[in-house]
């Protein structure tokens, strides 16, 4: 679905869930809003939750979403733990000189179109009419290339949108768009001589394919 | 590895699932409600007739409907989620479309609304990419051997919709009686518009 | 509504019309039971929030519809919005607004209850001050 933009809805934050203390809440908001002041998407969020160190004083999950939301805004450059560490000092009294803002570097994603749809700066490296084989991502265990199209030949029929490819979408290494092809396959290249006739298009990102000559 | 919590009856797990998103502010039951009535009631299958009734009368937007599905679709105001990228499939005397998402369950639901029983089910998602003549046939549509079948399987971000055939013997029909002649399974590619 | 292998009660999907009756399109149920529909709202609801992605989703449903293939050949007892309720569950794990166990608690919790009540998102510890129908 990924209508991230075409959703439009946003839960207010003066709505009041049932925290059980009111710092939770605002960890909670601050999360959300933590996403956006550091640019990136909400899988970042969930690889960000990856990387909090486990420790027992990190026990309460709201506790480990702030943790999260530093990670990711330091990964952005926005504030730096030692800022935040810093401040909470001052304010229960120590006299703690704050340190200097880190080096802004947002990463550089767009913040328009609909869903997953990407432009992608290089040109597709398949056109229509190629003859094409899909890889065998067996071992790389993904699976938006369904196992019976594996290792066959088909040609190119169209070119669709670019999308952010799934797989490294979570990953804070930016959206990674591909090309997208429409494959078209002969039903007997798939399932054998025997085959009734048809013919059989689908789908595929250009990482499944390679150029056959 | 299946555990205790494996066993847990679907509707207790939806219930407990529910209450504890919903009582951590997490969700807001008023949106989630909003969001199954919009599904049961407003969006569905009616959408994709009127789309389709167009196209069959009026060959310019039947036009730009196959050239950008999306666009052309929106000009009805159907969109939303699931609907970013449509592409329309024409079937013609010579060509039949049928579309299936083997993965999972992929449908254009500003136009179809949500998906039938059937299209999610593993037998119809296996068999359709390997005999769809046969699997036709089951569903009560024989196709001419002369007649070239594509199947579509929705493996990305784009979604597909059939243009069936007009039947014959509806050249006097006004648009809203065209529309309520076109069924859903007609385009999912599973049957044809039968004449009134 | 539902019977131990958590299919729509047969009763339930005879009630064509009327207040009983549940909703249809195209002359089908768009969902089979009410805890299909709430599977359904909480996804979309989970998203619309921006906190799940939809992707992640879609992926963890494909990986359960995978797995319950593999374990059922024949394809006997299959039901997709289980499946779908699985994915969401894992997801919202992942992205820590449930913890894990939470939902099989609260689960326990809920099915300990007598028969009758009504506990539609509210989720009490106890049960002071609520009247029950005798």
């Amino acid at each position: 679905m990924g209508g991230r933009q075409g959703f439009g809805h946003v839960l207010p934050l003066t709505a009041a869930p049932p925290f059980a203390e009111p710092w939770e809440g605002k960890a909670f908001a601050l999360a959300l809003l933590s996403i956006r002041a550091a640019g990136v998407l909400a899988p970042a969020f969930r690889y960000a939750l990856e990387r909090v160190p486990p420790g027992d004083y990190l026990a309460s999950y709201y506790h480990r979403w702030l943790i999260a939301s530093q990670i990711m805004l330091a990964d952005s450059g926005v504030l730096s733990a030692e800022q935040v560490a810093a401040r909470a000092a001052r304010m229960t009294g120590a006299d703690q000189a704050e340190p200097e803002a880190p080096e802004l570097h947002k990463p550089q994603m767009p913040s328009g179109g609909p869903g997953n749809l990407r432009t992608v700066d290089t040109p597709p490296a398949f056109a229509v009419g190629d003859r094409v084989r899909t890889a065998d991502l067996h071992a790389r265990g993904h699976t938006r290339l369904p196992g019976y199209v594996r290792r066959r030949t088909g040609t190119v029929t169209a070119i669709r949108p670019a999308a952010i490819f799934p797989d490294s979408a979570a990953l804070f290494e930016g959206e990674n768009p591909q090309h997208c092809y429409a494959v078209e396959f002969d039903s007997r290249e798939l399932w054998g001589a025997g085959a009734e006739p048809f013919r059989l298009s689908i789908d595929l990102y250009e990482p499944y394919l390679e150029r056959v000559t | 590895m299946t555990t205790a919590a494996d066993h847990i009856d679907p509707a207790v797990r939806a219930e407990a699932l529910a209450s504890l998103l919903i009582e951590r502010g997490l969700v807001d039951e008023a949106v989630m409600d909003n969001f199954i009535k919009t599904y049961e009631q407003s969006v569905g299958p009616m959408n994709g007739a009127k789309v389709v009734a167009r196209a069959w009368t009026d060959p310019e937007y039947r036009g730009r409907l196959l050239a950008d599905g999306t666009a052309a679709i929106a000009e009805l105001g159907f969109k939303g989620p699931q609907g970013e990228h449509i592409v329309v499939l024409e079937n013609t005397p010579d060509t039949h479309h049928v579309v299936v998402c083997t993965l999972c369950s992929c449908y254009p639901w500003p136009v179809l609304g949500l998906p039938p029983s059937w299209y999610k089910d593993p037998s119809y998602r296996s068999r359709i990419v390997r005999e769809p003549r046969a699997v036709l046939a089951e569903f009560g549509l024989e196709l001419g051997e002369d007649v070239a079948i594509r199947v579509f399987d929705s493996s990305s971000e784009v979604r597909y919709m059939v243009l069936p055939q007009r039947p014959a013997g509806t050249e006097g029909l006004s648009e809203e009686e065209l529309a309520a002649l076109v069924t859903r399974d007609a385009m999912v590619g599973v049957a044809e518009v039968a004449a009134p | 509504m539902s019977d131990p292998r958590g299919h729509a009660d047969a009763a339930y999907l005879l009630d064509t019309s009327g207040p009983a009756a549940p909703p249809r399109d195209n002359g089908e149920l768009v969902f089979g039971a009410p805890w299909e529909s709430k599977a359904f709202g909480l996804a979309l609801a989970l998203t619309d929030a921006g906190l799940i992605d939809w992707e992640d989703f879609r992926q963890a449903l494909i990986g359960e519809i995978g797995a319950w293939e593999a374990a059922h050949p024949t394809g006997a007892g299959w039901s997709y919005y289980d499946c779908w309720l699985r994915s969401l569950e894992r997801v919202a794990n992942a992205k820590g607004l449930v913890e894990t166990g939470a939902v099989a608690a609260r689960a326990a919790q809920l099915a300990a209850l007598p028969p009758g009540h009504d506990h539609d998102g509210h989720g009490h510890d106890t049960h002071d001050g609520h009247a029950h129908p005798s």
